[in-house]
């Protein structure tokens, strides 16, 4: 059984990795969403539908493609990621900051619908009453809007961390398969399958990959549940 | 003082509002869809005129002319309405306190408002622990406390049932003596309003059409219609002048100059203290008139006034009687013929004690 449990330096490496990535990844995305998520549930604009529709593409998309896309754009080779190397020394693709990209892009449409879904369904005029009662918009947004769409801010946060953890296809074309750089848990789980005899390594990450994930579901139910207990 | 002339443009019509309104509370009243709560709503911001201007004690808050359209959150209004709008994830205390003023032109302390309203036992309840009555008198302490230089009123009663108005009505009485604000009452509940003020907003079809105190509106025969069957109240502002509380009669005094009249109600079951002042309602249809004083008659109220005025109604006559206060009767054209009823006829009213309401 101790065996079972001692995880190789690179098995670990790839899990550390991996929650890196993701934990990033969510707290990047959070405030983005919030402000979009705000923008498409309470504005009307014009080019609304078209960048609803490009903020979901990457739901419908093979993450392949998409990691193709972020290789055109972003690549060493590319308009802007050319400039960046040259400019500023910053090599993106197939780096650990290739890895939080894709999945950023990846899990955006995921948190963004959560939050946005959420945020239609707070009461307008609470947000008026909150206004009059002297509170700036910004304030408003943050003691009333927020908190009344937390249910779903959270669920979006804890998918697209899921996401993620899960994310495949974009990070292996965009950011490479480069153990300790961007070798993430599914990118190892991937290699090792490859690899004749490693069936214990790879059933151990198959594994701490599962409880990563139950566990931020359970956290959030529970974090959810006791919100919801608090306000009845 | 509130002065407003804005076009605002509805769905289906335009509202066309001029008016001034002083300190004070007034009523505005008419049928639903009419418009009045557009007229708040363009009054707090919510909604943009497409023309003219809006002032409070000489300060714009909107000006089309001159692009001026101040925040919402800037215009120091309270408005309560009719859902309550609290904020269901702080407790009461919270929500009372959450447009709380530091300094304001209407400065009142948390402990007032908590004991003006009665809250001081529910702060720390969850918005779902409260009952309709005690979320609107926490949605108007929240109000208050964000010291409004005008406060608004939608629908405050529609949400509450009949027990619980009676309780509201009151308190929106006190806020006014206390804070001396112009207070816009919003309600299709004719009584509720007369209750709480005797000037009158009559909105139709986005126009007002009517703006004045409540007996020189039942003269003009045009809006008639408007006030139709709802019944008509008499709100009397009186003064205690004896208690009686082991029979419950209270002996009062209104505050009309003239001839002194004296009521008795048993109907209060609280004590009420000798000198305060009380609001009392007596419906119109529940007053008889007599050409002379009756002797032998259980009805305890006879109160001796001449006829100022009389109005014509299809199916019966609207007497205003003047008995030092002054007072409406309605009777029928019938009873009115027999009698000999006219302008300047001297008549005793005659009311039972138990037809006497009390605001308390």
């Amino acid at each position: 059984m101790s065996e079972f449990f001692g995880f190789n330096g690179a098995e670990l490496q790839a899990i550390s990795l991996s929650v890196q990535v993701a934990l990033i990844c969510s707290l990047i995305s959070l405030p983005l969403a919030l402000a979009l998520g705000y923008l498409m549930a309470r504005k009307e604009f014009w080019g609304k539908s078209i960048l609803e529709s490009i903020i979901n593409l990457p739901l419908v998309m093979p993450p392949v493609t998409t990691g193709y896309l972020l290789l055109l754009l972003l690549g060493s080779k590319s308009l802007i990621g050319g400039w960046l190397l040259d400019n500023l020394g910053i090599k993106l693709a197939f780096s650990f900051y290739a890895a939080v990209i894709a999945s950023i892009v990846v899990s955006f449409p995921l948190i963004v619908r959560s939050i946005r879904t959420s945020m239609e369904l707070v009461d307008t005029g609470l947000e008026d009453a909150s206004r009059i009662l002297g509170a700036g918009k910004l304030k408003t947004f943050i003691r009333i809007t927020i908190p009344l769409a937390l249910p779903g801010v959270i669920s979006g946060t804890i998918l697209a961390f899921a996401r993620s953890l899960g994310e495949f296809g974009a990070t292996i074309t965009f950011a490479g398969n480069i153990e300790g750089e961007s070798q993430t848990l599914p990118l190892a789980i991937y290699s090792y399958m490859q690899i004749p005899g490693q069936e214990d390594s790879t059933f151990r990450l198959v594994l701490v990959s599962i409880f990563i994930s139950f566990l931020a579901m359970i956290l959030s139910e529970w974090y959810i549940k006791k919100m919801k207990d608090a306000r009845t | 003082m509130l002065e407003l002339d804005i076009i605002l443009a509805r769905n289906n019509f335009d509202l066309e509002i001029r008016e001034t309104f002083a300190e004070g509370i007034t009523g505005i009243y008419g049928p639903s869809g009419a418009g009045k709560t557009s007229m708040l709503q363009a009054i707090a911001g919510l909604v943009k005129p497409k023309k003219g201007y809006i002032q409070i004690g000489g300060k714009a808050l909107f000006d089309a002319r001159q692009k001026l359209h101040i925040p919402i959150e800037k215009r120091h209004i309270g408005y309560v309405f009719q859902e309550g709008r609290l904020f269901p994830h702080m407790t009461v205390e919270k929500n009372l306190r959450y447009g709380q003023k530091k300094n304001g032109n209407h400065q009142v302390s948390f402990e007032e408002v908590v004991e003006l309203l009665k809250l001081d036992r529910l702060l720390d309840r969850k918005i779902t622990q409260i009952s309709g009555g005690e979320s609107q008198r926490t949605a108007l302490g929240r109000s208050l406390l964000s010291s409004p230089d005008l406060l608004l009123l939608d629908e405050p009663f529609s949400a509450v049932d009949m027990v619980l108005r009676k309780q509201i009505l009151p308190f929106i009485i006190r806020i006014q003596q206390k804070f001396r604000i112009p207070i816009l009452v919003v309600s299709h509940d004719l009584p509720d309003l007369l209750k709480l003020s005797d000037r009158l907003c009559l909105i139709r079809d986005g126009k007002v059409i009517g703006h004045a105190r409540y007996h020189e509106l039942l003269k003009k025969p045009e809006l008639a219609d408007l006030f139709g069957s709802t019944s008509h109240i008499n709100a009397i502002d009186m003064r205690v002048v004896q208690t009686f509380p082991e029979s419950g009669l209270t002996i009062l005094h209104g505050n009309g100059e003239g001839q002194e009249v004296r009521i008795k109600c048993e109907q209060s079951r609280e004590v009420y203290q000798k000198g305060q002042e009380i609001k009392v309602f007596i419906q119109a249809d529940d007053i008889a008139l007599s050409k002379e004083k009756l002797e032998n008659v259980s009805i305890q109220n006879q109160l001796k006034g001449k006829i100022t005025e009389i109005i014509h109604r299809e199916a019966s006559q609207l007497c205003i009687v003047d008995v030092g206060f002054r007072l409406l009767v309605e009777i029928s054209a019938e009873s009115q013929k027999r009698m000999e009823i006219r302008k300047g006829s001297e008549v005793w009213c005659l009311f039972k004690s138990v037809a006497i309401d009390v605001a308390d």
